[in-house]
């Protein structure tokens, strides 16, 4: 199910990567990844790491080499992709800075920067000097082509069943990491290969939310997830949260202010306006109710993000970031914070931006969730 | 990506335990005049602090300073509320959470008026953690101690043991949840990923090779396609940073179970030792049952990385007897490729 299609689209990114190297100027674009950050890998090569790390050099006259330090993942590349030359290179980056230097080419770029590896900045003993890539990638990445939103509308409707196997999941005496265990057969049952999933399972005493710790569930704790699943490498994430047993009158008006955050945010979202806009609609309800405070960096990370081959992209929610949303950004706004009476609560929905608004692409209500015993 | 259970348990791994490998790096720091020994992790590469710390770093990178004396820290791109929760996963060490683990580390060696320092595997680091490491101690000189670090490194303690051991009891249980009738790898793999997570597993990875009549490919899920005649599954599957693989080839039809259960007995019976020709008793014991070993590897923790190649039919060997390992193969038959993989306990 999830490859089909992964030809036509893979010619359509490499046209747009090949344009955007032109009117840059960049003769070899090396594009970095490692299973957490497949992305850029991904949209150059259509190859979805899981073990190791790989570098891929693209190069202006067309051709590509996706270099592996894994030899199981180099033999699967081989089987996935048919638009690159695929090495093994256990010695990764030495492999990758020899090839570089003997290609003569003097207009290097590479991203993301954050993993360009200290061995290739050797390269400038030879006169060479990698320029950050962003300028090339990043708007690719970040603003879909119809063949891209079609995978992120897909996953999103997995994101939705899956959300329904996790909350028939818990029930009092549960284990946190159980309920992941049978969102993953699930994710996995439908041929999602990789999903991102954090947990959060308590009262007022959590702050926010990790990987399963071994939590066992009781009566009256909220359950705090976001998950993440992708098809053809393209992620969709929703947040719910849940109560074991009957939702408290605290937690359900705690609970209302994260939805009328959201819809606040969701309602701002279109293309023109701003990260920070949707962001500040968001906090602006927080501060309504005199819970300002909690949207800070102190108890929250971000308001939201964009969502594409990379789970956690940008633009970041936020409001400092001044990033324009266009037409085809995939974003989830979500108003995840602490709240002092409750503790961490989530509630977030995908979107994709559109010029006079928004597609919001889960369909799973925005209610507080309560669970009973089995 | 990690997903699964992650948890410290003093039972499992003692701090003692920790305290005890920090102290033999320490030794050979000391012998070869490192005042502090780095270690940078991410996804792929967390093993060298896994053992170091008892943490298992997960998705977001970090950079880990074992200094000659005193507490190592972890400095971690993740949030302080994150970093919260890895203070109470973490056996041996504090937890610095910041957007720049490299010049956090770099100003702490510069505090200790430390002036040489090992880094593991330097070229691979990350060029922004190694600039802002090398800015904000410049009056220290750094060396890489990939060298330094593998031979203790692959001094195996009982708490290591035990974990791989459980690790490949936990996969060789998924392994027997396997349905040789099932239609699809998506049906193949489901009730093994459950298991494995159900059972506490902290990531499993598995991979389908569809149609071993045509390909020994292995592939995943969302590529790997209906099932032929003859298929093999490879689990890959940590248990609390102890990673063990696992490979099985099965048929369908009962002459070709019987034949490739044959195989797997003399596979699970093969014990490679130091010192002698893996690649030649491995050929041997294959043709004296009419098959061909096309290929084999053996793969060991390595620097960062939780299991790499170490030896095999392509690669010259650095393998080190006694320290956990994953021994796979690839063989010719007449129906086509036999798999497997197993872990050397």
């Amino acid at each position: 199910m999830a490859a089909s299609g992964a030809s036509a689209m893979q010619k359509a990114r490499t046209e747009a990567l090949r344009e955007a190297m032109a009117r840059e100027k960049v003769d070899v674009l090396v594009l970095m990844g490692n299973n957490w950050h497949a992305d850029y890998l991904r949209y150059g090569t259509d190859f979805g790491i899981q073990e190791g790390q790989g570098i891929a050099l693209i190069r202006a006259d067309g051709t590509t080499t996706l270099l592996l330090d894994d030899a199981a993942e180099c033999d699967r590349a081989r089987g996935e992709t048919d638009s690159c030359e695929v090495v093994h290179a256990p010695k990764l980056v030495a492999e990758a800075r020899d090839r570089i230097a003997r290609s003569g080419n003097r207009s290097l770029a590479a991203s993301p920067m954050h993993l360009l590896p200290y061995g290739l900045l050797k390269l400038e003993e030879e006169d060479l000097r990698i320029a950050d890539g962003a300028p090339v990638i990043e708007k690719l990445l970040m603003t879909k082509m119809e063949v891209e939103l079609d995978c992120i509308r897909k996953a999103s409707v997995l994101a939705d069943e899956g959300y329904v196997i996790f909350r028939d999941a818990a029930c009092p005496g549960r284990k946190d990491y159980e309920l992941i265990a049978e969102i993953e057969c699930f994710f996995r049952s439908k041929g999602v290969a990789e999903n991102f999933m954090i947990i959060g399972v308590g009262g007022q005493e959590v702050r926010g939310m990790a990987p399963p710790g071994g939590k066992v569930l009781k009566q009256g704790d909220l359950v705090t997830t976001e998950l993440s699943p992708c098809v053809n490498g393209y992620y969709a994430q929703l947040c719910r949260t849940l109560v074991v047993g009957q939702a408290s009158e605290t937690q359900k008006k705690a609970f209302s202010v994260y939805q009328e955050a959201l819809e606040e945010g969701i309602r701002t979202v279109r293309a023109g306006v701003t990260a920070a806009d949707v962001a500040k609609a968001e906090n602006d309800v927080f501060r309504k109710y005199d819970l300002g405070k909690y949207t800070t960096s102190e108890y929250t990370r971000v308001r939201g993000h964009g969502m594409g081959l990379f789970l956690d992209q940008k633009p970041q929610i936020l409001e400092d970031v001044d990033i324009p949303l266009v037409d085809g950004m995939t974003v989830i706004v979500h108003p995840n914070t602490y709240h002092p009476d409750a503790g961490y609560m989530v509630l977030g929905d995908a979107l994709i931006v559109r010029p006079d608004g928004h597609e919001c692409l889960s369909t799973l209500s925005r209610e507080l969730f309560s669970v009973t015993a089995n | 990506m990690r997903r699964g259970l992650m948890a410290w348990d003093a039972n499992e791994v003692p701090v003692a335990t920790i305290e005890a490998r920090q102290a033999r790096l320490r030794e050979a720091m000391r012998a070869q005049g490192l005042e502090a020994f780095i270690a940078y992790t991410n996804i792929a590469r967390p093993a060298a602090v896994s053992w170091m710390s008892g943490f298992t770093p997960y998705w977001s990178e970090g950079v880990y300073c074992l200094p000659l004396e005193g507490t190592p820290v972890f400095a971690t791109a993740l949030s302080k509320r994150v970093a919260e929760w890895i203070s109470t996963v973490m056996a041996v060490g504090e937890v610095a959470p910041t957007p720049q683990p490299g010049v956090v580390i770099g100003k702490l060696l510069a505090e200790k008026g430390i002036s040489k320092a090992g880094i593991l595997e330097l070229d691979e680091l990350p060029a922004k953690q190694a600039t802002a490491l090398m800015q904000n101690a410049p009056g220290v000189n750094f060396t890489d101690a990939a060298d330094l670090f593998h031979p203790i490194r692959t001094q195996v303690d009982d708490a290591e043991r035990a974990l791989v051991r459980h690790a490949a009891k936990l996969a060789a249980e998924c392994m027997n949840k396997v349905d040789v009738e099932a239609a699809s790898a998506q049906d193949l793999i489901a009730p093994c990923e459950l298991h494995a997570r159900l059972s506490g597993a902290e990531e499993i990875f598995i991979a389908v090779a569809p149609d071993l009549s045509k390909s020994a490919t292995l592939k995943r899920t969302d590529t790997a396609g209906e099932l032929a005649d003859t298929f093999a599954l490879r689990i890959s599957l940590a248990y609390k940073a102890g990673w063990v693989r696992l490979t099985r080839s099965f048929a369908r039809t009962a002459m070709g179970a019987t034949d490739f259960d044959r195989l797997q007995q003399m596979f699970d019976d093969f014990q490679p030792q130091a010192g002698q020709s893996i690649d030649g008793m491995l050929r041997q014991i294959f043709a004296d049952n009419g098959a061909t070993l096309k290929s084999w590897q053996l793969e060991q923790p390595r620097g960062g990385y939780p299991l790499a190649i170490v030896a095999g039919s392509e690669v010259s060997n650095t393998w080190t007897a006694g320290a956990p390992s994953v021994m796979g193969v690839d063989v010719e038959t007449a129906s086509g490729h036999w798999l497997a993989a197993r872990p050397l306990l």
